[in-house]
């Protein structure tokens, strides 16, 4: 007899959703989360009279009551639809293009969105159709080769997916259009896979596209915070359990295989069957034993980089967002169409104007998000770790505080107002989300998504027996694919169980 | 996916090089081992080991604990932080919080300075039982009780009351030490002169930087005294200070000060939000606040049940989580005010009293999550830790 069937480490997305699932299935389940809270990246903190949303700025994949997303089903099946409630919102996102102080706003309609640049872009009518096209047919090939896996998959059955879905994202966009405002606005979701386009599978952007168009960007009530805690009300209804402020330390193995947990005060916790949430390289460098690695799994990591933190503002304003300045609730700041300086950029300590910024205001979405006659914002750029590793901590607050004005200068470039009104201000650096997440570089992604790396060519095997991994490490980062990948995961254990 | 359609895609060949040229020569993370919690621990450590160095009495009430870290390594902390310092008294272990007094530029320790409560546990533990070479263990710092670039004036109005006035002692020494180009305005309530902490040290740098400017505020003096009397007033700070745009306000005190002073403020026209403010640990006498229902007495005992299993009695104008201490129950805490979170549980059934505009999350009120520390029984309770 072992204490639990299934201890779960982490209770971000991908951990929540496997445990809910596990209990209605009447698992017997332990939740161990290092932080007092929830949820990982989806959570959320309070300052002053705001209750910051700490990620989220869209997600995908819900869909709506008639044309059901693939989440509303997987809300459905773990018993938290009842629970939630959605906020559409009516944009894609605006492109703020800077050199130029231009705005273009896209729809989420693919059709509209044809229409909107076709009038924008004359030139290139053609090639919008001809693309946005492409787009579908790669998304759909995503979705029925390597999700639904078609038996009867082949370069045959699905040409357009196989001659372009290992492309970079640059490479296609060159092929279709000539003008570069145009192909960096429907690039410009790379921020939410955080490497640019040039280095960017295509298929991952097509097929994030694509979802977006078909699903609306969403919201919850409540921000994500909400999310994480009718996840874990569900677990604990389902009889499962959660301790909080407890990390695990140790993942215990007799004979290769997995035999338990012990917590970072000591406990040992037995059970047949581990979920790591926690991060690939921890799961196997600090939870493991050197000689319980299976030498597969150490010629995986070296062949991977951890990706990009983020530089945040967290902004609460006394004011309504249109006196602040916000039009749209998503709002990418480009300040250049250069990948190389893109890249360049998200190694540097600093924010100027040629950062890939993004800037979300959620009281546009939910206009009760925050008090009345307030607003938030949560301001992001794109940053690895490398240079705050370097900075010493004697000057690690001044520091964030030079960036954070130098975000704000970049701000300032198209809310001319938004100085005037912040009445609460915290900063997150990748060392925060380094703090909160206890992820390496800080990361809330996972793994550099290059195309190499993809599940395609790391399938989320753990090599020993026991052991699985769910979440940004072993797919997709963002918080449609770290949802379902528990609910992957935890399928795959169900079946084991039954076996 | 399966072999042999992975090689049906363009450009196949050329990911499979990137990936053996990536395994020859990528980063082995077997050997960051622990570097995360290094980075982490440099700045925001959970736990501080420490000793007591030195102890400084500063007036008949009130003494300085030198802390040193047994490492030999404390984290940097923004003038005006607290750490929670956890101890044990009388077999209870509980945690208190405490502004660092001395400049965050003297990097060799924390100094913490502590004011008797009458009958309080804690302090009076510090102040009596513990001795030079003592160790005792502490939180990093914590808080946001500090100077903020973006959000405050290069001269800023500081109107302490009591052992309030440890914060600013902090943020007036790294001004004083550093040669920071900034001004404070020090106002400094107190019931005598002897009561006040640090009046020698404030007076010397009032008269030696320009930048500093305090101004002590005596209840009742004896004749001779010459300066200000009475409260913190309205007029008190009008006065003083002549025109206040372009000045940021900041408050730490005793319950009381906020209630006498913060409507002062108000007849100065100073927006409320704007004031930094800091917390006081748990509100005093809980039954007189708005909201208390009147049927229900201090002394009301109620039954707590824990995780199902334990259960224990407390009184209803007891905090939850000082009841859980007493019954060996520690549940992780920092603020003991309500405001940080860190002592969130989840109250399964049963109702407590828990202040109005106590900042907890929307969804954690939804599902029942309660800050322990300002959460008191109205109810036999039913929680989840
Ligand atoms: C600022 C920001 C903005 C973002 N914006 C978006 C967006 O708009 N749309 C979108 O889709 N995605 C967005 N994301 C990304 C998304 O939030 C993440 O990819 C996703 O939440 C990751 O989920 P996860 O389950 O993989 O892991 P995490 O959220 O990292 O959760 C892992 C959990 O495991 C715990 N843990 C780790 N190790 C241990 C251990 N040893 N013992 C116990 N517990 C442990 C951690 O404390 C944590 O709670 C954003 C992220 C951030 C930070
Ligand atoms: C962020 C923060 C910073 C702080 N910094 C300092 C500091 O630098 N120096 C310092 O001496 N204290 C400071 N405090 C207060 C300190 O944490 C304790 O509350 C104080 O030492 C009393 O604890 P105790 O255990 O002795 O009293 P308890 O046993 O907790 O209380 C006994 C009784 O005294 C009342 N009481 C508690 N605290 C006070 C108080 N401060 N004034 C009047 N009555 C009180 C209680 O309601 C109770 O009735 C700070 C508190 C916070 C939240
Ligand atoms: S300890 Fe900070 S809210 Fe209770």
């Amino acid at each position: 007899m072992t204490d639990y069937d299934v201890i779960v480490i982490g209770a971000g997305n991908a951990g929540l959703t496997s445990a809910a699932y596990l209990t209605q299935k009447g698992v017997k389940v332990l939740v161990l989360e290092r932080h007092n809270v929830p949820g990982g990246s989806a959570t959320s903190f309070c300052r002053g009279r705001f209750e910051f949303e700490v990620s989220l700025h869209q997600i995908c994949g819900i869909g709506t009551e008639k044309a059901p997303g693939p989440l509303r089903n997987l809300f459905e099946r773990i018993g938290v639809l009842d629970k939630l409630e959605f906020l559409e919102m009516n944009d894609l996102y605006n492109f703020l293009y800077l050199p130029e102080k231009r705005s273009i706003t896209l729809p989420p309609d693919i059709g509209e969105i044809a229409a909107l640049l076709q009038g924008l872009f004359p030139k290139e009518k053609e090639a919008i159709k001809a693309y946005l096209e492409l787009v579908t047919k790669v998304a759909y090939g995503v979705i029925s080769v390597q999700y639904l896996q078609d038996p009867d998959a082949s370069k045959d059955k699905y040409p357009e997916y196989f001659k372009y879905a290992l492309k970079n994202t640059q490479e296609v966009l060159d092929r279709f259009f000539k003008d570069p405002i145009l192909k960096s606005v429907l690039g410009a979701y790379w921020g939410y896979l955080g490497v640019p386009p040039d280095r960017l599978g295509f298929s991952d952007l097509a097929l994030m596209f694509r979802a977006y168009c078909d699903f609306k960007p969403q919201h919850f009530k409540g921000g994500s915070q909400a999310l994480s805690n009718a996840i874990a009300d569900a677990i604990l209804e389902n009889g499962g359990s959660i301790r909080y402020n407890c990390g695990a330390e140790k993942i215990i193995m007799k004979n290769g295989a997995v035999q338990g947990v012990m917590t970072q005060t000591g406990d040992e916790i037995t059970s047949r069957f581990v979920i790591s949430n926690s991060s690939k390289i921890s799961t196997y460098y600090e939870l493991m034993d050197p000689e319980d690695v299976p030498e597969p799994i150490k010629a995986e990591l070296r062949q991977t980089t951890v990706a990009m933190s983020s530089f945040v503002l967290y902004l609460g304003f006394n004011a309504e967002p249109r006196d602040v300045g916000f039009i749209e609730s998503t709002n990418f700041m480009v300040g250049s169409i250069d990948n190389e300086m893109a890249y360049k950029r998200m190694k540097a300590l600093d924010i100027n104007e040629n950062d890939f910024a993004a800037i979300s205001c959620y009281d546009l979405i939910d206009p009760q998000f925050s008090p009345p006659a307030t607003c938030q914002a949560m301001a992001l750029a794109l940053k690895y770790a490398d240079p705050w590793l370097k900075v010493p901590p004697a000057q690690y607050a001044d520091t964030k505080y030079q960036c954070a004005e130098s975000f704000l200068n970049v701000l300032d470039n198209f809310f001319p107002n938004i100085r005037n009104h912040i009445e609460e201000i915290e900063i997150a650096t990748p060392l925060t989300f380094m703090r909160y997440l206890g992820t390496p570089g800080g990361t809330f992604y996972g793994f550099d998504n290059f195309i190499k790396d993809s599940e395609m060519f790391l399938p989320n095997d753990s090599k020993v027996p026991g052991l699985y991994n769910a979440g940004c490490w072993v797919g997709m980062p963002g918080y449609q694919p770290t949802l379902e990948s528990g609910v992957r995961t935890a399928k795959s254990i169900v079946k084991e169980l039954n076996a | 996916m399966k072999q042999e359609l992975l090689e049906q895609f363009e450009g196949y060949d050329e990911i499979r090089r990137e990936i053996e040229i990536s395994r020859k020569f990528g980063d082995d993370f077997s050997l960051e081992k622990g570097q995360v919690a290094e980075y982490v621990n440099r700045l925001h450590p959970s736990l501080i080991n420490l000793r007591v160095g030195k102890i400084i009495e500063e007036t008949a009430s009130t003494k300085t604990l030198r802390l040193m870290a047994v490492n030999g390594y404390l984290p940097p902390f923004q003038a005006g932080q607290y750490i929670s310092l956890s101890v044990e008294v009388d077999m209870v272990r509980t945690g208190r919080a405490y502004s660092i007094s001395s400049s965050p530029s003297q990097t060799g320790y924390y100094d913490i300075t502590v004011r008797r409560v009458d009958n309080g546990r804690v302090s009076n533990f510090l102040l009596d039982k513990v001795k030079v070479g003592d160790f005792l263990q502490s939180s990093g710092p914590q808080g946001t009780f500090h100077y903020h670039p973006i959000l405050h004036q290069k001269e800023i109005v500081c109107l302490a009351g009591g052992s309030g006035i440890t914060p600013f002692m902090s943020m007036i020494r790294e001004i004083t030490d550093r040669g920071l180009p900034r001004t404070v305005h020090l106002f400094y309530g107190s019931r005598t002169l002897d009561d006040m902490i640090f009046h020698q040290e404030l007076s010397q740098l009032s008269e030696q930087f320009s930048s500093i400017n305090y101004i002590p505020v005596i209840e009742g003096p004896d004749c001779e005294y010459k300066g200000k009397t009475g409260y913190i007033t309205a007029e008190v700070i009008q006065e003083t200070l002549g025109s206040l745009a372009g000045k940021s306000f900041f408050i730490c005190g005793p319950q009381a000060m906020y209630k006498f002073c913060l409507p002062e403020l108000d007849k100065l026209g100073i927006n409320r939000r704007k004031i930094k403010q800091e917390m006081f640990g748990p509100p005093i006498n809980i039954w007189e606040y708005q909201g208390w229902p009147s049927e229900i007495k201090a002394e009301d005992r109620f039954t707590v049940r824990v995780n199902g299993s334990k259960s224990f009695e407390t009184n209803a104008g007891e905090p939850l989580l000082a009841a859980l201490e007493d019954n060996g129950l520690v549940v992780p805490s920092l603020c003991r005010s309500g405001e940080c979170s860190q002592c969130r549980i989840k109250l399964v059934a049963g109702r407590v009293f828990q202040p109005e505009g106590t900042p907890v999350r929307k969804s954690d009120r939804k599902y029942g999550y309660i800050h322990s520390c300002v959460s008191y029984p109205l109810d036999n309770l039913e929680i989840l830790l």
